[in-house]
Formats: structure tokens, sequence, C-alpha cells
């Protein structure tokens, strides 16, 4: 392990980091930046339990509801400082995901699958039925954290709260339990047969899984200050499940690249909104057949060819 | 000498990076019956599936009647004439024995599939007591009878059988090799056999000898030497 | 007010059961969950609605011939392709399908003036089954939900069609040797699941109001339903259908419409939790 060879990793952190200079240009472009954070968060705790650890979850919009609408609640029907709520949120949240990983445990693969799907088109369906308390599909206010710190302040608090999350989820797959949980997702049987208990490291994954998402949930809420049934439905859980996809789901930043391009590119196109769902059905579609390695590693194979066609290859061979 | 039917070229056939078969050249002329043996594992059905149309060789062409056949799907082949009978799951399981037969003629009328079915059943007697059977529900030999059926009812100009002797008892065997010959000396079929036990030398006009995805020789069946078959099978 | 439930849930697990069986068969012949089905037949019913000026009959047609196009389209020219290079891979095929509900969804709500319609048929009276009056159109739309799977058992012992969809989900390897174009039958069979969700679509918006949401209820239910059903197994997913349009009946009578569609996917996950392979298990190994 040398440094070069750690050098992305370690680069992370500051790479995610750079953009809270966007509080320097502030306004409109600010606050999408800002919006962004929130789903890379999302991003790397879908990269992490389902292409990391092999686990069928699409319930991400799920686990991500229930930390909001836990801050939600808490602050219509008590007096629980924000913090404490969206602690509680991210809890909560990693309590459902344990639920969830124990109830399916019996299921295999895509049937799992199928039920945190359902999951997902579930939990909004719930939301709209108490709509007395959560505003159901027309949504909700809060005084969230951005009125209480300031715009600014909670801005930068998003973009630490990444960084952080990110940090760890990278040192996490580094470490042996990261290992086992690339090892389950390779070959569950041969993990097993090696004396590892895979059900615990599963449980382990749902749960951290469930508390990030819970949190990023929770942090999105105080965000953007309302939320509704129709933010965190089940198109949002096949977002945010294909965002490592579309980035690349072999790299640390895969999932960064994937947000990016999922939630700006949208704000590029807004003068066409209403085509918005035929580009992300069509991206879909296309990332899966052309990109199956997402845009990194298509670009960097794209990067290459081209370039093996100025240098010749022998040199380029020499650097991987 | 009568004209080329098919001819293989070069056939490369990989699974991964595991060669299968390398540069197999390999030719069949019309009314011959020709035997591929070769120990488990040379490639036999390989090539036979392959020629069939469902693998897709790395390299190589193939020509039928002469056409060039490289490309075409499985049901193009069959339909110029060429069918193969694999050695395992050669059956509808679900489907009773007669309507096997029926999709056995699949590019025959109404009319003449029930010509070519009580053909069939003049071969196979056994098979016409049981037509409303469910083919899943056959005896082992009587399933291999009703495999070979639908490859007569096919109506082909060349009929490929994957292993036929798997698992029947070496007079059934000797039964449907005589009934085989009996079939190209009157219908004038193409026969290719390939096979792991050397009973098919007995009917066979020429063998291919296959080892490890090559061709190691190729013979007519009567001069062939007992000894090369041997090498075959335990090294040279 | 048991009895009226009832009907109502018979009528509307009925209506469910035509995408329901649309999965189901695409699914057992081509080893295919296709998730798209129901999004097709409500662009198709849109399709309807917008021509019923030329006539109802010219209508349907239309909207059939348009749902059975674009399924046997998107099989033939994105899915078969796809199965040859990557195999029945279902996680792969269940993005791709949602991929293309998601963009038939969108050009439904922007190729059609409006967003909800209602098919509006002649009246053609009512029917007394015990104390309870049913619309005729209920009925008739009942009696064809059931009479599909006749048709479609009918289809399969006496044509040469049907036998070979039925030889290719028997058996892939021989299908193709004894001459069938098995992308072909895919692709057939592609078009007459989409022309089954079309017409669950048609009568949705016949006896209630279509839109492009409900369309992707049905879509959802159906897919769901199938595989609650035992994937792949139609008698299955008729019968959960029908199952699941009794509970979404007697939910609204007692726990009110919002709380209707929570009942009803509680008791789908919990299904699937207890029973993962489905009601009856699959009539075909994944």
């Amino acid at each position: 392990m040398t440094i070069r060879h750690n050098l992305p990793r370690l680069l992370l952190p500051f790479v995610l980091a750079l953009p809270a200079l966007f509080v320097f240009v502030g306004g409109y472009t600010q606050w999408v930046i800002g919006y962004l954070y929130l789903f890379i968060i999302q991003g790397y705790v879908a990269w992490l339990l389902f292409y990391k650890t092999g686990q069928s979850f699409y319930g991400y919009s799920a686990t991500m509801a229930l930390g909001a609408y836990t801050c939600v609640v808490l602050q219509r029907l008590t007096n629980v400082s924000p913090a404490l709520q969206i602690l509680l949120g991210a809890l909560i949240s990693a309590l459902l995901a344990m639920l969830f990983f124990l109830s399916t445990s019996r299921a295999k693969g895509f049937y799992a699958g199928m039920a945190s799907f359902l999951l997902a088109i579930l939990i909004p369906k719930l939301i709209e039925a108490l709509y007395p308390i959560t505003g159901g599909r027309s949504g909700v206010q809060i005084t969230g954290l951005d009125l209480l710190l300031g715009s600014d302040n909670y801005f930068l608090l998003v973009i630490f709260f990444t960084v952080v999350i990110v940090a760890f989820i990278a040192w996490l797959i580094n470490t042996r339990v990261g290992k086992i949980f690339t090892l389950i997702a390779e070959n569950e049987d041969l993990a097993q047969a090696t004396g590892i208990n895979s059900f615990k490291y599963k449980l382990l994954a749902y749960t951290v899984a469930g508390l990030l998402s819970g949190l990023g949930g929770a942090l999105y809420v105080n965000y953007t200050g309302s939320i509704s049934s129709v933010d965190i439905n089940v198109f949002t859980s096949v977002s945010i499940f294909f965002i490592p996809l579309l980035g690349s789901k072999r790299s640390l930043y895969g999932p960064l690249v994937g947000s990016m391009f999922l939630v700006l590119i949208p704000e590029l196109f807004s003068s066409i909104e209403r085509y918005l769902d035929i580009l992300y059905g069509l991206s879909y579609i296309l990332v899966m057949i052309f990109l199956p390695d997402g845009i990194i590693i298509g670009v960097g194979r794209l990067l290459a060819r081209l370039f093996s066609k100025i240098v010749p290859p022998k040199t380029l061979g020499n650097s991987s | 000498m009568p004209p080329l039917l098919m001819e293989a070229e070069n056939l490369t056939v990989t699974y991964g990076s595991y060669a299968a078969l390398k540069k197999v050249n390999f030719s069949v002329f019309e009314g011959e019956i020709v035997a591929i043996v070769g120990p488990n594992g040379a490639g036999k059905t390989t090539f036979l599936e392959t020629v069939a149309g469902l693998l897709k060789p790395k390299e190589g062409s193939l020509k039928f009647r002469d056409r060039n056949i490289t490309k075409l799907e499985p049901f193009q082949r069959r339909k110029m004439g060429l069918m193969l009978i694999p050695q395992e799951g050669n059956l509808f399981p679900s489907m009773p024995v007669k309507e096997n037969l029926q999709l056995g003629a699949f590019f025959e009328n109404k009319r003449s599939t029930e010509e070519i079915l009580n053909r069939v059943y003049r071969i196979f007697p056994k098979l016409q007591d049981r037509t409303r059977q469910l083919a899943g529900t056959l005896s082992g030999g009587e399933q291999r009878m009703l495999a070979i059926g639908m490859g007569i009812a096919a109506n082909v100009k060349a009929l490929m059988i994957d292993e036929l002797s798997l698992g029947l008892a070496p007079k059934v065997v000797g039964n449907l090799l005589s009934i085989l010959r009996d079939l190209r000396d009157e219908t004038g079929i193409t026969l290719i056999l390939s096979e792991q036990s050397i009973k098919a030398l007995d009917v066979a006009d020429r063998v291919y000898g296959l080892e490890a995805g090559e061709i190691r020789f190729t013979e007519d069946a009567q001069q062939l030497d007992r000894d090369l078959i041997k090498s075959l099978y335990l090294g040279a | 007010m048991v009895l009226q439930g009832l009907i109502t849930g018979i009528i509307i697990g009925g209506i469910l059961s035509l995408p329901v069986m649309g999965v189901a068969l695409i699914y057992g012949v081509t080893g295919i969950l296709n998730y798209a089905i129901a999004t097709i037949g409500t662009f198709g019913a849109f399709t309807t609605w917008l021509l019923l000026p030329y006539g109802l009959l010219p209508a349907i047609l239309a909207g059939l011939l348009t749902s059975f196009v674009i399924g046997f389209g998107i099989q033939q020219f994105l899915l078969n392709p796809l199965i040859k290079k990557k195999g029945n891979d279902l996680t792969l095929f269940f993005i791709i399908t949602f991929g293309i509900a998601t963009i038939v969804a969108g050009l439904t709500k922007n190729f059609f003036p409006r967003p909800t319609i209602s098919i509006e048929l002649p009246k053609l009276g009512t029917l007394f089954i015990a104390d309870v009056a049913v619309d005729i159109n209920k009925v008739i739309a009942i009696a064809i939900a059931f009479s599909i799977l006749l048709v479609m058992r009918f289809l399969e012992k006496t044509t040469k069609t049907g036998k070979s969809w039925i030889a290719t989900s028997q058996n892939l390897k021989m299908a193709k040797l004894v001459g069938i174009n098995v992308e072909f039958v895919y692709s057939l069979v592609s078009g007459i699941g989409c022309i089954l969700g079309f017409i669950g679509a048609f009568f949705w918006g016949v006896l209630y109001n279509l839109t492009v949401n409900t369309g992707w209820d049905l879509c959802f239910l159906g897919y769901i339903i199938a595989i609650v059903g035992g994937i792949g197994n139609v008698w299955g997913g008729m019968i959960s259908a029908l199952i699941m349009g009794v509970v979404i009946s007697f939910a609204g009578y007692w726990l009110g419409g919002m709380w209707q569609s929570v009942a009803l996917y509680v008791i789908l996950f919990a299904i699937l939790i207890v029973a993962p392979k489905g009601i009856l298990g699959s009539e075909r190994s994944v």
C-alpha cells in the first residue's frame, strides 16, 4: 500500500470539500450545490449497500423518508432540538433497514429486491394516509436548521456531513469488514465456506446504510424546509440506485460523478422540464447498454483509445 | 463421388478463454453416415451445436448446400434442411408425444405432417400406442426413440444426433443404428452421429476422431485401424 | 354490503389480472419480467380515447394495435439483442424495462391533450345480482378478463404460433432446433402481453378515471402481483389479482381511500416475505 495507490481515496474528501467555496458565490447556484450534496450522500449509501455488498435493495427513498419525516413529526409534536431530531431520524431509519433485512433475509436476491421496491412504494402511500401529521401529497413546511443557523452556515454543515459520511464509507470499504462486504457481494457461498458469518455482516451493512441514508434524509428536510410524499417516491429510489451505476460502480468517485449528472443536468434542461421523465428513462437504458461500467470508466476507455492513437500504446501500458 | 453437403473450415469455438474447438476442418458428402468419435469432453457436442447454430464460432466458416451459413440462426439452418437432436433436453416434456412429433415436422404442412407421422409410427410402433402420453413420462428408451422420431419427422437433408447411445442398452443401440442405416438407404438422408461408444462404427461410412477440440484423424470406417481409436482415448 | 364489496373486488381484481397475465405470459416464454406492460397499455388506452370520435370499434382497434406494435418493437429491437448479449438477468431487465415504462409514461403525459381521461361506452343498463345493481359494462369487462385465459389456452392448443410459444417456454434449445424463430415468438408474445395491458387500462378508463399515475399503479401492481402469484405462473397471477382486488375493495370500505393502498402494499409485502417464490410457485425455474 503506497501513497500513490491510496491517493484517490485520500484526495476524495478534499475534492468533496472544495465546493464549500460556492458559499462565496451564493444565490441559487449555492442552493443547487447543497442539494447535490444531499444526493451524493444517498449515492454513496447505495454504492456501499448495492454494489459493494451486493444487496439488491431499492428502498433508499424509504430510509431517506424515514429520516426526514422523523424530523417533521418530532418538530410538529414535540420540542426536541433539531440536532436530536436529526439523530433520531438516522436511528429510526437504521432500525427500519435492520428490520427490513431481518424480515427478508430468507428471500433470495431478486425477491428481496422486489420487497424493498415495495417498501419504496409503500412509504409514500403511508405518508399520504397520515396526511394530518405529514402533509401527505401537498407537503409540509418545517423550520429547518437552514433558518436557525443561516443558510450559508447550514450549507457548509451539509458539505461537512457529506465529507464525513463519504470519508467514513471510503475508510470502511478498505477495512477488514469492508473487504468481507466485497467478498459477500462477489461470492457469498465462498464467504460462508471460509467461516464468515455473512448474515452478521449483511445486517451490519443494512444498518450502516439505513443510518447514513436516514441522516441524509434528515439533513435534506432541514435544507429544503419542506417535503412531500412526491419528493421521496419510488422514482427517487430508482434515481438513487442509479447514481453509482451512472458514475461507475467500480470507482470510488462513481457516486460523486453520478449524482452530478443526475442533479445538475436536469438543472441545465429546466426549460424542457416536462420531457425530463423521457430523458431519465432513456438514460437508464442507454447507460445499461452502452456504459455498463459507468461514465468514469467509459470516458476513461474513450480517452485511452484516443491517446493510444497519438501516443504509442507501449508508453501507456507501463502506467497500469 | 457424391456432392459435398457440408463443410466446416477452421472452426474455432471458445468459452471465455478456453478453446473448446481449435481450427476444426470437417466435411460431409450427401448420403453419408459420418461418426464423430472421441472421449468425453473432446468437443463433440460443441461441434454439433455450432453446426446447428446454437453456438457462434469465434473464427472459421460453415457451408451447407453451397451456402455460407456461419451467421444464420438455428431456425434458418433447420429450414435449409439441417437438424440436430441434442443428447439431453431433446423433448418438450409437458407436451404429448404427437405434438412433439408435429413440432419435429415444423415446416411441413398439415397433410404431409400426417404422412410423415405415419412413417415415424411405422419405424417406432411403440410411439403410436402412446400418442397422447406426455413426453416427460416416457421411459428413457422411449424418450430417445421419440427424439429420433422428431428428427425423422423433420424430413431434413442432414440429421445430426448427439450421443445416440447414451444410457441405452447395447441391444437397443444396435436396433436404433440399423433403423438409421435403413433410413439412409431408403431416403438418402445424411447422418452425422457423435459417439462416445464405438458401436456407431458398425454403420458409419467415415469416421472423424476428435480429441481436445482438435481433429486427430479422418478414415473410412472399413479401413479404420482400431489402434487409432485406442490412441484417441488413451493418449498417444 | 359484503356482496357489494365482493363484486367490486372481483371487478377490480379482474381488471388487475390482465396486466398480471401479461407479465406472467411474457415471463413464461421469454424469461424476462417486463415492467412496462401496463404503461404501454395505458398509452394504448389514451390512443383509443383520442380516436373515440371516429367510432368505438376503430378506436379500440387502434389502441390495441398501438400497444401491440410498441410491445413487439421494444422486444424485437431492444430486448432480444440484449438477451442474446447478456442472458436473462432479472435486475438488468428490471432497470431496462423500468426505463421503458418511464419513457412511455412521459410520452403519454406529453402526447395527449388531457392528463385524465374517462372512456365513455354506450350504456347497456344494469344487472341485478341478489340485491346489488351492477353496470352491464362491468360484467362485460369481467367476462372478457376471464375469457382471455381461455382464448390463450385455445390459441396454444390449436394454432402453430400458439404451439411454438408453448414449445419455447418448455424447452428453448429444442424450440430453436426444431425450427422455431424464437426471437419472433418473444416479440409476438410481448406484443400480446401489451395487448393484455391495454385491455386492463381500457376497462380501468371505462369504469374509473385513467391517468398516467393510474397507469403506473397498474404497472406496479401488475408486476408485483405477477411475482407474488408465482413468477410466470398465469393461474397464480390471476388468483392473486382477484384476491388483491377484493382486498382493495374491502380496504376501501373499512379504512377509506387513503389507507386502501397502504393495506394492499402491506399485504403484498407480507406475502413476498412469507412466500418469496409466490403463492403457487413458478412455472419456470429462475
